[in-house]
Order: structure tokens, then C-alpha cells, then sequence
């Protein structure tokens, strides 16, 4: 890799983005952080990302997907990888996708899911794992 | 109901008991003949002059023509059992057949003074019975004319029937003229008495028939409606979603109702305007219309007063807001009626026909009573999503911060943010453990409040049991030791495994242990065994020398946020919610718990698990 990659994490949980920012700045990352999707949005804008950390809910249950389909209805951002963040279990979010399906579409936008509490083992490793393109 | 075809039903009834009576009629000719040869048989023992050959001849013919009817009958039913006409037919030839043998038989028994002629009142009922009204009176006069014209020629010489029979009884030869005239009048009345009484019993049952025919048709309907409701209801109840729920509504009442369209207003909250949530056949251009303005709609004003609404012809009232739109949408009739829950209105419902004067009385309390369930099973979902929501929303509120911690805790412990020593490292586990627990915990309380109907099973794997319990217990080592209590652990080693699910497990385990020790005083002591109890069962077993519960006071320790009083007057600590998922936790492991308590002595609590097959 010649450049860092550029992650932007966008979560309301300020601290979480800190914890986030400590354990992916072990790497050679380039970390930058929102708060809330309109703010993320205008980050992506400024520059593409390479990777995307992107929390579920945030001011609205939804937020985090309704950032996620927006990004990905767009030519230009619809191959950044999104990587989700959700205090659900991964199985939650399964079996209650019929609930979020009729609002957002056929598919989920994002690549993974990752539940929270976040282990900074398996966040470094599937960060790794979205930039290799798998 | 298309009266039409209520007419072909009712006719096709008639039918079929025209058919059916044909056919009796059949059988109880063969008893008629029977008993004629036998009255014979015996008026010849008891010595009386019977021309017996004769009589014998047409009992014989009698049988001929039974046969044969009996035949005709039978082809009949199974050729056109549905046309009236050849039963008719058949009737009048069996009528007549037995007139013929009847008359035969008379003049072989004295004739015009034969007792035999009183038998023609039976072949009135019969025609009575069987035929229209008008031939019991054809047959009565028959009968009339002929033992007139019997009595006639036998007055004159130009008959001379068998007359010696009775020869010393009422009826014998040599009655004068007038009296001869009276025992004619009198047969003749009783015959048309006999037409007269048969054809008006007859008249009025058939009218009780029709009735009942009717209300049988009624009850049908009635009954094929109320299992559409009932069906409509189950589906309601299936449902998880507002909309969903509204549409199946609407759809399904518009079906059940016979009518073009349905619709589910819903009231704001201002109570101001009413809103299209759902319908079932309106077309665009009616809906574009947008909300409605109740302060501009005098019937929707009355009508979340309470009122209910049935309009049968929509041209002649001036109720509408949008009297334009109603017109060109083709309805002519509806009803509309508050949808409430008590006295709680939550909008509209109406349906609508394109006929006029559509709908009955009945029709409307029909409607009335769809209208209530639906308002119920709104009510009852709309409640549901309140509940789970909320309870969403507040495990994520709790959970939040306690992912950030966890996650931090992670961050420090794994040496992210520098480097740790030993002890430390340890202690950050211990916070991670705890954090965990009570995560898990708000989870399951979350899981309590929704997922306690969630009917699905726990997918339970086998589980070493001792392992698990001895790992769970480490802190519950050091919480024990700071109280004071001392906490016997004795896992019997190499037990079978059991059906189980570790967070199920830590659920039920932790929370007794963790309770054991809460209502246990300092210098008391917790005893935990794991024990097969017998080839099919493990036996946990949680015992302290603590508190205990007051008697009075035990069933209800499954209750949520119960606590026994001696319990909140030790400790302030506990929510009163551990047993209860402790239990929850049992129940989907599908094992059993018991609680044997004495106030001041202490508790026992024992869990058997069923081993793994």
C-alpha cells in the first residue's frame, strides 16, 4: 500500500469514535470522523473514503441507512465500502429486516455488519479485510 | 339474497317431498292389500256371504298396479328426481287406480250401502296431500258422483250389487227413497268436509315450510358472513403492521359486505381533520380530494360524536363536503360509523354501494360489529408497537453507553492506548465482565418485555454443565468474600452433558447465585451442588442460610419487579426482575425450578435439567 487509506467513521457516539480512532491509528490510517449523517455526507463530499464506519442509529433509528442508501444511489460513492455498526446482534438485524425492508429497498447497502461493543481485534481485522475488496 | 333463486331452492323442496310421498304411497298400498286379504280371510271364518273369488281378483290387481307403480316410482327418482309433472302424473294414476279397486270392491260389499264407501275419504286426503288443493275437491266430487249414480242404478234395478253381507245390519236393501237421499247427503258432506280440512292443513304447513325454508336460507347467510368476519379477525391479528392491518380491513369488509368500496378514515390528533389511511376500491380522483375538514363535514361531525350513518340515497341528501366527487364515483348508498374503542374515536369507517337503499337493518349492525372489532384489533396493535418500541428505545438508550464503555475497556485492556501490567490487565477484564453482564441483562430485559410470546424454542446443543457453572461463579467468589458469606462450591465432576444454551444458563445461574448471596447475611453461608439426580436428570442446587421469603409472600415470586418485603427492607439493590427471567430462562431450557423457603431460615432453590439424549 503506498498511501494510507482514508476510514471515515460516522457515529453520534463521540466517544466510541475516539475509541475507534486509538485503535484504527495503530495502522497506517488516515481516520476522519461525523457525527451524524448530513455531517458525514459532506465529509464523503469533500473526498471520497476509502472505507465508510457507519452507525446504525443516530438521532433517528434509521439514520445510519438512510446515509448508507443515499451513498448508494449515487454513481460516484456507490462502491465505497460500508461497514455498519450495530448495538443488534447480527441475527437481529436478520430476522428483522422485513421490518426495514418496504422503507429502504431490496437490499442492504452496506458490506458487514459489526456489533457493538466494538473488539478491537476483529474491527482491525475486518477494516482490513473491506479494504482488500472481500 | 337473489329471490329468484330462492324461488327454484324452495320449489325444488317441494319437489323432492312430492317425490318422496309418491313413493310412500307405494308402501302403504302393499299394507292395503295385506289388509284386504286378511278382512277377507276373516269375514269368510266369521261366516259372512263374500263373493271371495272376485275380491281375491282385485287384491290381485291391486298388487299388479303396485308393482308397477313401484317401478314407475323408482325410474322416476332416478330420471328427472327434480321435475314435478310425471310425480303428478303418477300420483293421479295411483289415485285413480285405487278409485277403480275401491269402486270394485264397494259394489262387491253391497254397493250404495257398502260401509266401504266411507274408504273414499281416504283417497281425498291423499289427493289432498299429494296433489294441489284444487283435486282433493275434484276427487270428492267424484267419489260423490259416483255413489250417486251407484245408488241411482241400484235404485232402478239397473244394478244388482252383492248386497248380502250385511244383510241385518243399519245399511240393508229396501231403505226408502229419502233415506237414501240423506245417507247420500251425509257421505257427500263428509267427502267435501274431509277435501275442504285436508287442503287447509295442507295450505298452511307449506306456508310454515316456506318460513322455515327462509330462515334456514337466513341463518346460511348469516352463518357464511360471520365466518368471513371470524376469518378476517384471525388475519387482523396476524398482522404487525399498522397499514397492513387497515388495508386487510378494509379489503376484507368490502368483501364480506357485498359492496364496491371500503374506506378507513383516521382521525388527527387536533381532532380537525380526517385522513384517508386506508381503502379498498375508491378511485384516485376520490382520495386527490385530500383530507377532510370535520368543521366542514356535518356527517363526519356527528359521526365521531357517536352517530351512526346509513344513507340509502346519496342524490337526495346534502351531507357532503365533496358532494361532486361522492356523485361521480357511482355510489348511491353507504354507512358510515365511528371506529372506537370505548369512547376513544380513532376515525371513520365506511362502505360504499352503487345501489340505492342497499343496506338493512341488519346490514348495519353487521357493519357495526365489524366496525368494533377492527377498532379493537387497531387499538390492540397500535398498543403492541407502543410497547415494543419503547422498550427498544430504552434497552438501546441503556445499552449505548455501555457499548462505548465496553468498547473502551476493550481498547485499554488489549493495549491499544499503551501498555498494561498483569493486575491491571485482570482488573479490565473483570470490568469487562461485569459491563458484559449487565448489558446481557438489559438485553433480556428487553427479551422479557417483547419476546415473552415469542413461541419459537431456544436452540439448545449439549453443554457440560460443571465447567460452565465453575467459570460463572469466580466473581460471584469475591463478592461473596467481601460480604462475609461463605460460598460452598461442590460440582460433581464427570457428569453427562445436558441440553442447554450458555446465555440461557448464565441468565438462570447468575441471577440465583447473585440473589443467594444478596439475601444472605455476613457469617451466613450459600451452598451450591451439582448432582445427577436420577438417569434422566441433573440436579442444581442453590441453598443459603439466608433471610428467606414469608410464606405468604412465595407465590408471587415470579411476578416482575416483585420483591418480598424483608427483601426490599434488606437490601435496596434489585430490580425484581431476576427470578422472573430466571424462570423465563428455565422454561426455555425446558427444565424445572422450585423455591422452598422459611422467613428467618433461609432459601432453596433446585433446578433439574433433562440430559442430553
Amino acid at each position: 500500500m503506498d498511501k494510507a487509506n482514508d476510514i471515515l467513521i460516522i457515529d453520534d457516539d463521540r466517544d466510541l469514535v475516539h475509541s475507534m480512532r486509538i485503535i484504527l491509528e495503530t495502522k497506517p490510517y488516515t481516520i476522519r470522523t461525523a457525527h451524524n449523517g448530513k455531517e458525514g455526507y459532506h465529509r464523503v463530499e469533500e473526498k471520497i473514503p476509502d472505507l465508510i464506519i457507519l452507525d446504525v442509529m443516530m438521532a433517528t433509528d434509521t439514520e445510519g441507512f438512510d446515509l448508507a442508501y443515499r451513498l448508494r444511489n449515487q454513481e460516484r460513492y456507490r462502491d465505497i465500502p460500508i461497514l455498519m455498526l450495530t448495538s443488534f446482534t447480527q441475527k437481529m438485524v436478520e430476522t428483522g429486516a422485513d421490518k426495514f425492508q418496504h422503507i429502504m429497498g431490496e437490499e442492504w447497502p452496506v458490506n458487514k455488519f459489526l456489533e457493538k461493543p466494538i473488539d478491537p481485534d476483529v474491527l482491525l481485522k475486518t477494516v482490513e479485510e473491506l479494504l482488500r475488496g472481500e | 339474497m337473489n329471490s329468484a333463486k330462492e324461488l327454484v331452492t324452495q320449489q325444488l323442496f317441494f319437489r323432492r317431498e312430492l317425490s318422496e310421498r309418491v313413493g310412500w304411497l307405494v308402501g302403504v298400498r302393499w299394507v292395503a292389500v295385506a289388509a284386504a286379504l286378511i278382512s277377507a280371510w276373516v269375514l269368510r271364518l266369521w261366516r259372512f256371504d263374500l263373493p271371495i273369488a272376485p275380491v281375491v281378483g282385485v287384491v290381485v290387481a291391486m298388487t299388479g298396479y303396485n308393482l308397477m307403480f313401484a317401478i314407475v316410482v323408482r325410474r322416476l327418482r332416478r330420471i328427472t328426481p327434480d321435475h314435478q309433472v310425471p310425480f303428478q302424473i303418477c300420483a293421479h294414476a295411483q289415485i285413480l287406480c285405487d278409485l277403480a279397486a275401491l269402486a270394485a270392491l264397494i259394489y262387491l260389499t253391497g254397493g250404495f250401502y257398502s260401509p266401504l264407501t266411507l274408504f273414499v275419504l281416504f283417497h281425498i286426503i291423499l289427493a289432498g296431500i299429494l296433489l294441489d288443493p284444487i283435486y282433493a275437491y275434484l276427487y270428492a266430487c267424484m267419489g260423490i258422483l259416483g255413489i250417486g249414480l251407484l245408488g241411482y242404478l241400484q235404485a232402478v234395478g239397473a244394478l244388482a250389487p252383492h248386497t248380502r253381507l250385511f244383510e241385518h245390519a243399519i245399511y240393508h236393501v229396501g231403505h226408502s227413497p229419502r233415506e237414501n237421499g240423506v245417507l247420500f247427503i251425509i257421505l257427500a258432506t263428509a267427502y267435501l268436509i274431509t277435501a275442504y280440512l285436508v287442503t287447509t292443513v295442507k295450505l298452511s304447513l307449506r306456508a310454515k315450510g316456506r318460513t322455515l325454508l327462509r330462515f334456514g336460507k337466513e341463518l346460511d347467510a348469516a352463518n357464511t358472513k360471520l365466518t368471513a368476519l371470524y376469518d378476517m379477525v384471525k388475519q387482523m391479528a396476524f398482522c404487525a403492521d399498522y397499514q397492513e392491518l387497515m388495508d386487510s380491513a378494509t379489503q376484507n369488509t368490502a368483501r364480506i359486505m357485498g359492496v364496491k368500496a371500503c374506506s378507513i378514515k383516521l382521525l388527527d390528533e387536533q381532532r380537525q381533520t380526517l385522513r384517508f389511511a386506508s381503502n379498498y376500491g375508491l378511485s384516485q380522483n376520490y382520495l386527490a380530494k385530500g383530507d377532510i375538514d370535520i368543521s366542514k363535514s356535518p356527517i363526519n361531525q356527528r359521526i365521531i360524536q357517536g352517530a351512526f350513518y346509513t344513507i340509502g340515497n346519496i342524490e337526495e341528501k346534502d351531507y357532503f363536503q365533496y358532494p361532486e366527487n361522492v356523485r361521480q364515483e357511482g355510489f348511491s348508498s353507504m354507512i358510515c360509523l365511528p371506529l372506537k374503542v370505548e369512547k376513544r374515536v380513532l376515525g371513520v369507517f365506511c362502505v360504499y354501494s352503487q345501489a340505492r337503499f342497499n343496506f338493512t337493518d341488519a346490514d348495519v349492525d353487521f357493519f357495526a360489529l365489524i366496525a368494533e372489532l377492527t377498532a379493537l384489533a387497531m387499538q390492540n396493535l397500535k398498543s403492541e408497537l407502543n410497547k415494543s418500541w419503547f422498550l427498544q428505545k430504552a434497552a438501546h438508550q441503556l445499552r449505548s453507553p455501555l457499548n462505548a464503555v465496553d468498547s473502551m475497556l476493550k481498547v485499554l485492556r488489549k493495549a491499544y492506548a499503551g501498555p498494561l501490567n498483569d493486575r491491571q490487565a485482570e482488573m479490565l477484564a473483570q470490568c469487562e465482565r461485569r459491563i458484559e453482564s449487565l448489558s446481557l441483562t438489559i438485553q433480556d430485559l428487553l427479551k422479557l418485555g417483547i419476546k415473552r410470546a415469542d413461541t419459537a424454542p431456544a436452540e439448545l446443543r449439549q453443554i457440560s454443565l460443571a465447567p460452565l457453572l465453575a467459570q460463572l461463579s469466580a466473581v460471584y467468589q469475591t463478592q461473596a468474600k467481601e460480604k462475609g458469606v461463605h460460598l460452598a462450591i461442590s460440582l460433581e465432576s464427570g457428569l453427562p452433558a445436558i441440553m442447554g444454551e450458555e446465555k440461557l444458563l448464565d441468565d438462570l445461574y447468575t441471577n440465583l447465585l447473585s440473589n443467594a448471596i444478596k439475601y444472605t447475611p455476613a457469617g451466613h453461608q450459600v451452598q451450591v451442588t451439582l448432582a445427577k439426580e436420577d438417569p434422566k436428570r441433573l440436579c442444581l442446587q442453590i441453598a443459603d442460610t439466608g433471610i428467606g421469603i414469608p410464606q405468604d409472600q412465595l407465590p408471587r415470586l415470579f411476578t416482575e419487579f416483585f420483591r418480598a418485603e424483608n427483601a426490599k427492607a434488606h437490601t435496596d439493590q434489585g430490580t425484581g426482575l431476576g427470578l422472573a427471567i430466571a424462570k423465563e430462562a428455565m422454561d426455555r431450557l425446558r427444565g424445572t425450578l422450585h423455591i422452598e423457603s422459611r422467613e428467618g431460615e433461609g432459601t432453596r432453590v433446585t433446578c433439574y435439567f433433562p440430559i442430553a439424549a
